[in-house]
């Protein structure tokens, strides 16, 4: 195994610690104990089935959220509405969830996901075909289907959809036969979003379509030039990103909620963005981004209970984690690295202008 | 070369030290009241342990969290043992929080917020040798272990409105409130409505409800403020404001006009809004943290039961404008707020 293979690693692991380090200390200037932080972190999300079980699902949402950006980004495109898309996953796949009881758990569950999927794929459509016959640019475009969304699920889940007989506003419970479970201590959401990481991987690395994608994200011009119909490849691109945010969506509603509820699926397609640069664009590197981000969040109860620690110290540890891989130019100079090192940096987006 | 480094990377954690040190010295002047620590060992039969989990949200939220965090704390203290806190972060994580303090063998625990009732009462169901204490959270059925602290919002409000019945020069009086969807308040709605027309025949009540969904129907203060512009432009001169920040950003914008009231919500608005107090008269109030201390009472004496447990609600202090209210304006009200805590004046809203 040559070492090369593994350069790409260096810049988030070393972003990572550098994080871990000053997280530690910030836990210690606020008088708890760095040590009893990392042993909660330890039992909460590492220590046995459950908690192992418990950072799977945390992670699951983050890896369909991290490679629905990951594949706009590879197109050029960012698709800031993984949060919406995710949204519209998750409440319609939890609405074909309860709603159509009585069917046979290998068609019901199959269905569910498939109906966020397709649903999650349609706002992140629409900002494609935009984006590709008008020009519209999708950043403004998905941010304001976002606030639509959120707005539409709100008024869905109290309204038209909401579980009778109580006043919270969400979805009935989803039956049994959508539902998605944990095999041996496994939630399956999370084998579901190993195998999609690989054939996002696949597609993107071994694939005409993965090529064509990455040329048009690399210079839309030269892809025009050479024959690749750029419009057509912004609205697949797009889809696709949208179908992703949507299945995380509908996974998170059939195997973590259990219905929907307003406030239940916040940030997740934010996350999105920070697992994307985290993995520096890279679906390989998505899966252990997500558990990282993932086992942080599953131990934020036991952090406060069992050393202390408030758990905005997560969102700390995340922050510089970003901040130092988002801008490898100071970690290099923190850490004295050779630049050889961090030469693959990702450009992230392209201008508003090209 | 390498010593720079090492020094730059120190003086980064050095400042990041110094802020996180300056961030917890003002939330600690904020909590004062209230220590987190438990006494010992919780699994020990003579140390008595509190756990209270957050809404999403802080316990230094100036609301619901912060008023049962101080019930909590004052309360283990009052009979000799220690409270601690979990806020919660994501609320798929209701459960998992209430567990933590379960696992940790705690005698109480107390639940902040409506959303996290269905999480207390399967726990509670689950672990009989634990009190749970439910702030907000209406009991339909009763579980022997889990009280719902809940209050009467409608006599709240009532009580605000029979003020703002004899303060109003103008014969109008507003309300601007989050969403009709949460029960509680459209008792508030109601009841000050109610309370307006028991003291001034002649009153017009304009009242609004926010539209949105609930995760911006209280944490809008733009509208709160657009609409109590609207109620002042239609010559409202007192003013309720319920609803979280959209309710806050409604006593905001009333306290920019000469001569205006306003009314506070939940708890004595004085202290958390600075920002009102030239129009501030009172506020509504939901005495959650004496009704957090008194159930924790219950519980270490043995005598709590499960269902609900009427929480008080009153007035809060007039503070600056006791001197501004008429005696008579006084009178009558220590009348209505004693007949109308006693339920001997009907508020009129079910």
């Amino acid at each position: 195994m040559n070492l090369d293979r593994l350069r790409p690693a260096i810049l988030p692991v070393a972003a990572v610690v550098v994080a871990l380090t000053i997280g530690a200390v910030i836990v210690a200037v606020d008088g708890s104990s760095p040590l009893g932080a990392a042993t909660a972190i330890w039992v909460a999300a590492f220590s046995g089935p459950d908690a192992i079980g418990a950072t799977l699902e945390k992670a699951t949402p983050l890896v369909f959220a991290g490679l629905a950006v990951i594949v706009g980004v590879k197109a050029g495109l960012f698709n800031i509405g993984a949060q919406g898309q995710l949204l519209v996953g998750a409440i319609t796949s939890a609405y074909a969830g309860y709603r159509f009881a009585g069917l046979s758990p290998l068609v019901h569950l199959p269905l569910c996901l498939l109906i966020g999927v397709v649903f999650g794929a349609l706002p992140a459509w629409l900002a494609g075909v935009l984006r590709a016959k008008r020009g519209v640019h999708e950043v403004i475009v998905t941010i304001m289907l976002n606030t639509i969304i959120f707005n539409l699920t709100d008024w869905l889940a109290g309204g038209p959809w909401m579980e009778p007989g109580q006043v919270i506003s969400r979805t009935p419970p989803i039956v049994g036969s959508a539902r998605m479970g944990r095999v041996a201590g496994l939630p399956t959401g999370f084998v579901l979003a190993m195998l999609v990481t690989v054939a996002v991987w696949f597609m993107l690395e071994h694939t005409t379509f993965g090529f064509r994608l990455a040329t048009v994200g690399a210079n839309r011009h030269a892809a025009h030039y050479a024959g690749i119909s750029v419009g057509a490849v912004t609205v697949a691109a797009m889809t696709l990103s949208g179908a992703l945010a949507g299945l995380g969506g509908a996974v998170e509603s059939l195997g973590v909620v259990g219905r929907f509820e307003p406030g239940f699926n916040a940030g997740l397609g934010f996350d999105g963005i920070t697992i994307a640069l985290l993995a520096r664009v890279s679906p390989r590197a998505v899966v252990p981004a997500a558990l990282f981000i993932g086992a942080l969040r599953a131990s934020s109860s036991e952090l406060q209970a069992g050393a202390h620690v408030a758990p905005a110290i997560v969102d700390v540890v995340l922050g510089v984690a970003l901040l130092l891989v988002a801008a490898p130019l100071l970690l290099r100079w923190l850490l004295r690295m050779p630049p050889s090192l961090s030469t693959a940096e990702v450009q992230f987006t392209r201008g508003w202008g090209s | 070369m390498r010593r720079t480094g090492v020094a730059a990377a120190g003086l980064l954690v050095l400042l990041l030290g110094v802020t996180s040190c300056g961030g917890d010295d003002a939330s600690s002047a904020d909590k004062s009241t209230a220590v987190k620590g438990f006494s010992g060992d919780c699994a020990k039969k003579e140390v008595f342990c509190v756990g209270l989990v957050t809404d999403v949200g802080k316990v230094d939220d100036k609301s619901f969290n912060q008023s049962s965090w101080e019930g909590a704390a004052a309360g283990a203290k009052a009979v000799g043992g220690g409270a601690e806190y979990i806020e919660t972060v994501d609320p798929k994580d209701y459960a998992k929080n209430i567990q933590s303090f379960v696992d940790r063998k705690v005698d109480v625990v107390v639940t902040v917020g409506f959303a996290l009732a269905d999480a207390a009462a399967t726990a509670a169901t689950a672990n009989p040798g634990i009190h749970f204490i439910g702030v907000d959270a209406f009991q339909a059925t009763t579980i022997a272990n889990l009280s719902g602290l809940v209050f009467y919002e409608d006599r709240a409000g009532f009580m605000a409105g029979a003020l703002a019945g004899l303060l109003t020069k103008t014969n109008v009086v507003a309300a601007v409130l989050g969403t009709d969807k949460v029960p509680p308040v459209v008792a508030f709605g109601k009841g000050w409505e109610n309370g307006a027309k028991y003291t001034n025949s002649k009153v017009k009540v304009l009242t609004t409800y926010h539209p949105g969904g609930l995760d911006v129907a209280f944490n809008d203060p733009t509208w709160g403020a657009q609409t109590a512009k609207q109620a002042l432009d239609n010559t409202a001169d007192v003013v309720f404001g319920a609803g979280g920040n959209t309710g806050n950003g409604a006593l905001l914008e009333v306290a920019k006009k000469a001569g205006a009231y306003c009314v506070g919500v939940d708890l004595d608005q004085w202290e958390t809004m600075p920002g009102a107090h030239a129009c501030l008269v009172t506020s509504a109030e939901k005495r959650i943290k004496d009704g957090v201390v008194l159930l924790i009472s219950q519980v270490h004496n043995g005598t709590a039961k499960g269902g609900n447990f009427r929480g008080e609600v009153g007035l809060a202090s007039y503070h600056d404008f006791d001197a501004k209210i008429p005696a008579e304006v006084k009178t009558k009200m220590d009348v209505i707020v004693r007949d109308v805590g006693s339920g001997k004046i009907p508020t009129g809203v079910n």
